[in-house]
């Protein structure tokens, strides 16, 4: 069997020194890097494509699932973590494994049994289906509220607060999010956004436009039935007879 | 309150039903055995019924301003007679009035319409009883059903109370990834280790210890606060500085136990999460003419997207220093330039509750 390829990407000096350590014991693995942010970490991964990563959650710059969200090159993941309710569902269902710190080195060998297990089967097998696309899944499902958003535009990673959103419009998969600074493609679905948008703040105005209402300059009447939004930026936004009746319980009028 | 029965739609239907059937009655009886015109019947029957269906609504209004007291009932009792006989006198003169003038050629009408008054005020005068009683009734379950949800109100709000100081408490993010650190410091440098676990072992006696009313030197406190320092300075290195700048004269002054502890980890939260440079959190303390001045302050990245904390933290210092010092005391934040900083004043004599 191949030597394994491993990245560590946490934020804490001791976690990595201890992740590090453990790792000494295995000589199928191969440790090729350790970044202490998420950003290096993401560029790092699709760089240099190792086949399996530890990968903290909380970390400065991009989360652990934000830095998932927009990976090219898809390794095995496993996930180190303090304490996540909400995540050890995802990571029990499709995540090789989850450590919860802090962590045995036997229940880390138990880990890498498992990874091990998991890269032979694929090998054999030749599905290169990661359990990734299940973890972002699992993600969105969430009923956690978004506060920022991770976008991929011409190579470069933007961070977009959600209060920066001015509005959101489908395009087929995608979700097209305009702001002041310029707009971003993201492959994500309307109904996840207007799930997990603050909802005193977005409104699905329209069964393709989610607005922000802090943008809204003023609405005006369009065609004989329907109205427009018009917003701070300038942009015209479609309201649909039911987008009507949500913004009027919303806005109060 | 409303008015039980113009509140809702269907109890205006009912009542209504109610009246025009009273009228239908009366109709037939006058029509039937006193063999009147039909004209005369209609206009009789209609007009005294829902005049009084009209003022019988205005019956509530006695009933809800005049509350039954226990001690003199007959208080109320009189209130409801004189507003009783005020509202039944009104109605016999404007019935009785407009009739006579409406049918005065009907002689035998108006015989029997003159004839009529004695009785008419004793039915009205029952009629307005029962519906006065009703009212009563209706006007009871309805404290009683208030009272109930006033119950509920302050039953949810003790128990955020509850949450939200327990929320307060240790962070159990904190707890696992400082041992997860002292775990990793056990291979690389055990004696820093053994201090790590000491320390995290005085924080944490000291925080069970916390309790919302009691007080503590500033020096212990702040001991107690460069625990916690420590134990986070593992985790994040370099990337988490601190400098506390404390007034000889402030040493002694008490503070409430753990009441800096929030502001520290929203600093750690809000600066050192989201940072990659080093990041400086400053405690500054001095004393002017008897009231203590303390400032936790930090640099943070204003153009990074971050998590809006639930602002629990320093809602519950807030809270603690009011319960604490009355108005007395006071906390204000304030945020610009990168620089995130809140200010305790904590005067010089205080209360305890």
């Amino acid at each position: 069997m191949n030597i394994i390829k491993t990245i560590i990407v946490e934020d804490e000096k001791p976690a990595r020194d201890l992740i590090r350590t453990y790792l000494e014991g295995f000589s199928k693995l191969e440790l090729i890097g350790e970044y202490d942010n998420g950003f290096d970490g993401l560029k790092a991964i699709n760089e240099l494509k190792p086949d399996a990563i530890f990968l903290d959650v909380q970390m400065p710059k991009l989360t652990g699932f934000e830095l998932l969200e927009v990976l090219d090159h898809l390794p095995e993941v496993i996930f180190t973590t303090a304490y996540d309710q909400y995540a050890i569902h995802a990571f029990e269902q499709n995540a090789v494994d989850y450590l919860l710190k802090p962590f045995s080195k036997e229940r880390f060998g138990e880990a890498i049994g498992k990874l091990e297990l998991r890269i032979e089967s694929h090998v054999e097998s030749k599905n290169t289906e990661t359990g990734i696309d299940r973890i972002r899944q699992h993600l969105a499902d969430r009923d956690e509220k978004l506060h920022r958003v991770v976008i991929k535009k011409s190579g470069k990673i933007h961070v977009i607060s959600t209060g920066d959103i001015n509005f959101l419009e489908a395009q087929d998969d995608y979700v097209m999010i305009y702001t002041d600074e310029g707009k971003y493609l993201k492959q994500q679905t309307m109904k996840y956004f207007e799930n997990h948008l603050d909802p005193q703040q977005f409104v699905r105005v329209h069964r393709s436009y989610i607005a922000n209402i802090t943008c809204i300059e003023r609405i005006e009447p369009y065609e004989k039935t329907n109205f427009i939004l018009i917003l701070k930026d300038g942009n015209k936004v479609p309201v649909s007879r039911n987008g009507m009746q949500v913004l009027k319980e919303n806005l109060d009028f | 309150m409303s008015h039980p029965i113009t509140g809702n739609r269907r109890s205006v239907l009912i009542y209504s039903i109610v009246w025009l059937i009273t009228s239908a009655l009366q109709g037939f009886m006058y029509w039937y055995f006193l063999h009147f015109p039909l004209p005369v019947v209609i206009t009789d029957a209609l007009f005294s019924n829902l005049l009084f269906g009209f003022m019988g609504l205005l019956a509530w209004y006695p009933t809800r301003y005049i509350p039954f007291h226990r001690q003199s009932p007959l208080y109320s009792i009189l209130a409801h007679v004189v507003a009783g006989l005020m509202v039944l006198s009104i109605w016999v003169l404007l019935t009785m009035g407009i009739l006579d003038i409406l049918f005065s050629n009907q002689s035998d009408y108006i015989e029997f319409l003159d004839g009529s008054l004695a009785w008419r005020a004793i039915l009205g005068g029952l009629i307005y009883l029962v519906l006065v009683l009703i009212y009563y009734l209706v006007s009871n379950n309805q404290k009683l059903q208030e009272r109930a949800q006033q119950e509920e109100r302050l039953k949810n709000l003790v128990r955020d109370t509850e949450l939200n100081m327990l929320k307060s408490q240790i962070n159990p993010h904190f707890l696992f990834n400082s041992l997860n650190s002292i775990a990793s410091l056990t291979m690389s440098n055990p004696d820093e280790a053994r201090d790590m676990i000491i320390r995290l072992s005085d924080f944490l006696r000291y925080s069970l210890k916390h309790r919302e009313n009691e007080f503590v030197p500033l020096n212990e406190e702040m001991g107690r606060m460069k625990d916690y320092l420590a134990i986070e300075k593992i985790r994040f290195g370099e990337k988490l500085q601190y400098v506390f700048n404390i007034n000889g004269e402030c040493e002694d002054f008490p503070v409430p136990t753990m009441i800096f502890q929030p502001l520290f980890e929203n600093a750690i939260r809000h600066s050192v999460y989201e940072s990659v440079a080093p990041v400086t959190i400053r405690f500054d303390c001095n004393s002017d003419n008897g009231f203590m001045k303390a400032v936790v302050s930090n640099d943070y990245d204003p153009q990074m997207p971050t998590k809006k904390g639930t602002g629990v933290g320093l809602q519950n210092v807030m809270q603690r220093i009011e319960l604490s010092y009355q108005d007395k005391g006071s906390v204000q934040w304030r945020s610009d330039d990168g620089v995130f900083a809140v200010t305790i004043i904590f005067p010089p004599i205080f209360t305890k509750r």
